[in-house]
C-alpha cells in the first residue's frame, strides 16, 4: 500500500492526541463519575457526526509540545438533533484547559465559524485559568490582547451561543460562559474569575470553590440559567435549550408537534389562581395549564424567584413568558427581578422568539434595600428592552397590576394587551394609595379608610381599561390560551417572515 | 446535611404557622405564612429540607432579612 508507514504515523499522532492527558487523571475523573471531554462531545453530537478542528494542534511552548494533545481544547463541527453547530469541549486533563496560545486559537476559529455562518455554538467548559509560562511577563498577558478572533470579548448574537459549566471555569472558561445566551452548571463545577489559590494568596481569604461560584452561589448571582446533578443531565438540558432557539437571528425558531390534550389543561385555569385578592399562588401553575404539556422551561429558576422567565410552546410555537409570581414577595418586582427579565427579553428579541407578559403584581417593591440595590436603574434597563424589542409581544394581566411595574409588564407597551375579567389596574394598589391620596392610616378612623379604599379603588377594574381601549380585550382565564394562539397568528411579522429588527443585539452579556 | 437559615424577604406580620419542626419540606413549600401588602405572602423552604426550628410565633412581626425558621437541607 503507498503511503503505508506515513498513514501508520497520522494514525499513531490522531490516536495519541485523542488519548487526551494524562491516564491517571483519566482515570480519577472516571471514578468520580465526571465524563471527559471527548465523552461529553460524543454525548452531545449524533452519531458518528463530529468532525474535529485542530486534534493535532499543540502548545507553542516547546517544554509543552509533547504533552499538550490538542492543546486541551476539543473542538470542531457536529450535529445535534440533525442540526449542524460548532462544539468546544475543554479537556481539563490537558494542562488544565488553561487558556493559551493554540488553545485560544482553536477556540476563536468555532466560535467565528458559527457566528459567519449561522450556526449555534455549544461550549463545555472547564479551565485554570491563564496558561503558566504562557501568560507570564507583559508579552504574556499582552499577547492576549492580540490574539484571537475580532471582537472577541462582544456579544453579538447573530447565533445563539450555549454554555455549560462543567468543571472548575475559571478566568477565559469563566468569561465565555458569561459571553453565552445560555449556561447550564453541572452541581460540584465552579464558575469564577480566579481560583481559591489565587484568593488565598492575593486577598488572605480562604474559602471554598463552592462558595466562589458553585450552584448555589450562582442561584444568588442570577449568572447561571440552570443547574444539572450530572455531566449528563447538563448536556441534555444543553439540547432542551437548543430545541427553543433558531440557528441564527435570521430564521424563526423550530415549531414543535403540538401534543396530545394540548387543550386540557386551561380548562382547570380558574382552580390555579385564587379569586381572593390577599390570596397567593404559584404562576408557574398558571404558565403550565397555559402552554403546550410539558414545554415549559424556566430560566434562572431559583434566582429572583418573583419572576419567572422561561422558554415554552403554545400550539407548538416557540415562545418567552416573563411572569410576576405572587408566591414570591407577593409578585412584588424588585432590583433582581429587573436583572433576571431583562436579558431574557434580549434573549427573545435577539432569536425571534415573541413575549408573553403574565401580570400580577402589586408593584415593584419600593424601600431602602431596593433603592440601594439601583431599582430606578433596574427599571429603566428592563424598560428599555421592551421598548426597543421589536418580537411580537403579549401582555395579559391576570389580577392586579400596578404602577410602573403595569408598563414593564407590557402594559400598553405591547402589540396587544388584554386583561382577565378579574384585573385591577392603577397608579398603585387602592389600600396603600388611600394613604398617599387621603392623608389617613387604618388605625385613626378604621370605618372611613374603608369608604376611602371604595373610593380610590373606583375605575380600577379590567372594565375601566377597556373602555378607553387600552386593553383591547377582557377575557375569562379559561380562554387564554386560545386568545394568546390568535394573537401569535396576529403578530406574524409577515413583512419581514416573522425576524426582527434585533436592536438588542448587542445589549451587555451580564447586568 | 447544612443547616441554613431561612429569613423572610418582606416586612411583615406572622399570620398562620403551618408547620412544625421535624416537618419534611419541597422546595417552595410554605413553612409560614405573613401579612403584608395587604397579601398573605408564604416564607418558602429554600430546598428540599427537615425544618428544624420556627423561630417567630403568630401574631409577630417580622422584618426583612429576619430569620424565621432554621431547615436543614437534604
Amino acid at each position: 500500500m503507498a503511503f503505508e508507514k506515513q498513514i501508520e504515523e497520522l494514525e499513531a499522532r490522531r490516536a495519541k492526541a485523542r488519548a487526551m492527558g494524562s491516564p491517571k487523571r483519566l482515570a480519577e475523573r472516571k471514578a468520580a463519575g465526571i465524563l471527559n471531554a471527548r465523552e461529553r462531545v460524543a454525548l452531545l453530537a449524533d452519531d458518528g457526526s463530529f468532525r474535529e478542528s485542530g486534534l493535532l494542534a499543540t502548545s507553542v511552548q516547546p517544554d509543552h509540545k509533547d504533552k499538550s494533545p490538542a492543546d486541551g481544547m476539543v473542538s470542531g463541527y457536529a450535529r445535534v438533533g440533525g442540526r449542524l453547530v460548532g462544539v468546544n469541549a475543554s479537556d481539563f486533563t490537558t494542562l488544565g484547559a488553561s487558556s493559551a496560545m493554540t488553545l485560544g486559537k482553536k477556540q476563536a476559529k468555532i466560535k467565528n465559524d458559527c457566528f459567519k455562518n449561522g450556526l449555534p455554538l455549544i461550549q463545555l467548559m472547564e479551565c485554570a485559568g491563564g496558561r503558566i509560562p504562557d501568560i507570564m511577563g507583559a508579552a504574556g498577558i499582552g499577547g492576549s490582547g492580540e490574539r484571537g478572533e475580532i471582537n472577541r470579548y462582544s456579544r453579538i448574537r447573530t447565533s445563539p451561543a450555549l454554555a455549560a459549566v462543567m468543571g472548575l471555569t475559571y478566568g477565559g472558561g469563566a468569561f465565555n460562559c458569561i459571553n453565552s445566551d445560555f449556561v447550564v452548571q453541572r452541581k460540584g463545577a465552579v464558575l469564577a474569575v480566579s481560583s481559591q489559590m489565587v484568593t488565598s494568596v492575593a486577598l488572605s481569604e480562604e474559602l471554598d470553590p463552592e462558595e466562589l461560584g458553585g450552584w448555589k452561589h450562582h442561584t444568588q448571582t442570577g449568572l447561571v440559567d440552570a443547574v444539572a446533578d450530572t455531566d449528563e443531565e447538563a448536556i441534555e438540558i444543553l439540547k432542551r435549550f437548543l430545541s427553543y432557539m433558531p440557528d441564527h437571528a435570521g430564521q424563526r425558531p423550530p415549531l414543535a408537534p403540538v401534543p396530545a390534550g394540548a387543550e386540557e389543561n386551561i380548562k382547570n385555569i380558574l382552580n390555579v389562581v385564587p379569586e381572593s385578592r390577599a390570596q397567593t399562588y404559584d404562576v408557574r401553575h398558571a404558565i403550565e395549564a397555559i402552554a403546550d404539556p410539558d414545554s415549559f422551561f424556566p430560566l434562572k429558576e431559583r434566582f429572583a424567584k418573583v419572576a419567572v422567565t422561561g422558554l415554552a410552546r403554545i400550539g407548538g410555537e416557540a415562545v418567552g413568558i416573563i411572569a410576576s409570581n405572587p408566591k414570591f414577595k407577593g409578585g412584588a418586582l424588585d432590583a433582581d427581578a429587573c436583572d433576571k427579565i431583562t436579558p431574557f427579553i434580549v434573549l427573545c428579541d435577539s432569536f425571534n422568539i415573541p413575549i408573553v407578559f403574565l401580570a400580577d403584581t402589586p408593584g415593584f417593591l419600593v424601600g431602602q434595600e431596593s433603592e440601594r440595590k439601583r431599582l430606578p436603574g433596574k427599571i429603566m434597563n428592563f424598560m428599555m428592552a421592551l421598548e426597543l424589542a421589536t418580537v411580537p409581544k403579549i401582555a395579559l394581566i391576570l389580577r392586579k397590576s400596578f404602577g410602573q411595574a403595569y408598563l414593564n409588564m407590557g402594559g400598553g407597551k405591547s402589540d396587544h394587551t388584554a386583561t382577565w375579567m378579574s384585573g385591577e389596574i392603577s397608579f398603585m394598589d387602592p389600600a396603600v394609595a388611600v394613604n398617599i391620596v387621603y392623608a389617613t392610616r387604618e388605625a385613626a378612623d378604621p370605618e372611613r379608610y374603608k369608604d376611602l379604599v371604595r373610593e380610590v379603588a373606583k375605575d380600577t377594574t379590567a372594565y375601566d381599561l377597556a373602555a378607553p381601549y387600552m386593553a383591547q380585550e377582557v377575557i375569562d382565564p379559561r380562554e387564554t390560551r386560545q386568545y394568546i394562539k390568535d394573537m401569535l397568528a396576529v403578530n406574524c411579522r409577515n413583512l419581514t417572515g416573522g425576524i426582527g429588527e434585533h436592536r438588542l443585539a448587542n445589549w451587555p452579556p451580564a447586568f | 446535611m447544612a443547616t441554613v437559615e431561612v429569613k423572610s424577604e418582606i416586612t411583615g406580620k406572622v399570620w398562620k404557622i403551618e408547620t412544625k419542626p421535624g416537618d419534611r419540606l419541597e422546595e417552595d413549600d410554605a413553612i409560614l405564612i405573613l401579612e403584608s401588602m395587604k397579601m398573605e405572602i408564604p416564607v418558602c423552604a429554600p430546598a428540599d429540607c427537615k425544618l428544624v426550628e420556627i423561630l417567630v410565633a403568630e401574631e409577630d412581626s417580622v422584618s426583612e432579612g429576619q430569620v424565621v425558621a432554621i431547615v436543614e437541607e437534604e
